[in-house]
């Protein structure tokens, strides 16, 4: 036997796939922290309505102000228009 | 000089360590991705804050009409504001801080005259007053996780005046909640 080195570079060979599977692993627990972070809730519609022909989610507070629209006078109509920019239609 | 090479039972073995250790590598790998990704609680505080506005909203009205507890003897009753939770079946003492307050919850709702919409005729407020600072400084990021803040706002009627000449109000709601314990990391 002359000398070690062919040993010696079989053995780097390994290290350096451990140390590769080490960095791999630890990126993806990275990720998966950060993944976590960012999931989110989503927003609730809290009302079901069945209309005729299709079952309709609706916003409590959108179905209070429509209901309160369609009972009012035209002036106040016009009131709430102006508050709220012209978004509320009669039922 | 000729090495006699009887059998690889001892590279074998030297592998076999090794992998045993690659697969615990891999496994604590797998454990801590799993620990890391479910170890962040979810943040329902803006849902808990909608609903809570919602509540709040169907008690106070019903198709079109404000709630006659609000109201006696054809003014506002000043005393809804002790009997609110009890009306709505609401129980904000989930926790309670040292000196027995509602700490994590705070519901505001004002009333607004249609002829005057700036200016509010009637409140009550309910909860830990000091959580409404929060909701100004919730844009910027470094306070963005203290507390969630909802308002909603309605139109609705005052059922004691005659039919035909019925009397309207906007009606604001604000809820915040804080809870951050158990909702951010």
């Amino acid at each position: 036997m002359l000398n070690n080195r062919g040993q010696l570079s079989e053995v780097m060979s390994w290290i350096v796939a451990t140390l590769a599977i080490i960095a791999i692993l630890l990126v993806f627990i990275f990720a998966s922290g950060i993944l976590a972070q960012k999931t989110k809730v989503l927003k609730i519609k809290s009302v079901d309505v069945d209309l005729p022909d299709s079952a309709e989610e609706l916003d409590v507070i959108e179905v209070k102000n429509t209901i309160a629209y369609g009972k009012a006078s035209p002036e106040q109509k016009k009131i709430m228009d102006d508050y709220f920019g012209g978004k509320n239609e009669e039922p | 000089m000729s090495i006699n090479i009887k059998n690889k039972k001892g590279a074998d073995k030297v592998l076999s360590v090794y992998w045993i250790m690659i697969l615990i590598i891999t496994a604590g790998g797998i454990f801590g991705m799993v620990y890391s990704f479910y170890h962040h609680p979810y943040d329902v505080r803006n849902v808990e804050a909608e609903i809570l506005t919602n509540k709040i909203a169907d008690c106070l009205s019903y198709e079109g009409e404000i709630n006659s507890k609000v109201f006696s003897e054809g003014n506002f009753n000043q005393n809804f504001e002790n009997e609110f939770l009890n009306e709505c079946n609401l129980n904000l003492e989930t926790s309670l801080d040292s000196a027995g307050e509602i700490k994590e919850f705070y519901v505001e709702t004002n009333f607004y005259d249609s002829g005057n919409l700036e200016s509010s005729v009637f409140s009550f407020k309910e909860g830990n007053a000091g959580l409404i600072a929060g909701c100004d400084i919730q844009e910027d990021k470094e306070f963005e996780k203290e507390v969630k803040c909802v308002e909603e706002e309605f139109f609705s009627f005052d059922p004691g005046v005659s039919e035909g000449n019925e009397k309207l109000y906007l009606i604001k709601i604000m809820s915040v909640v804080r809870k951050t314990d158990k909702n951010v990391k």
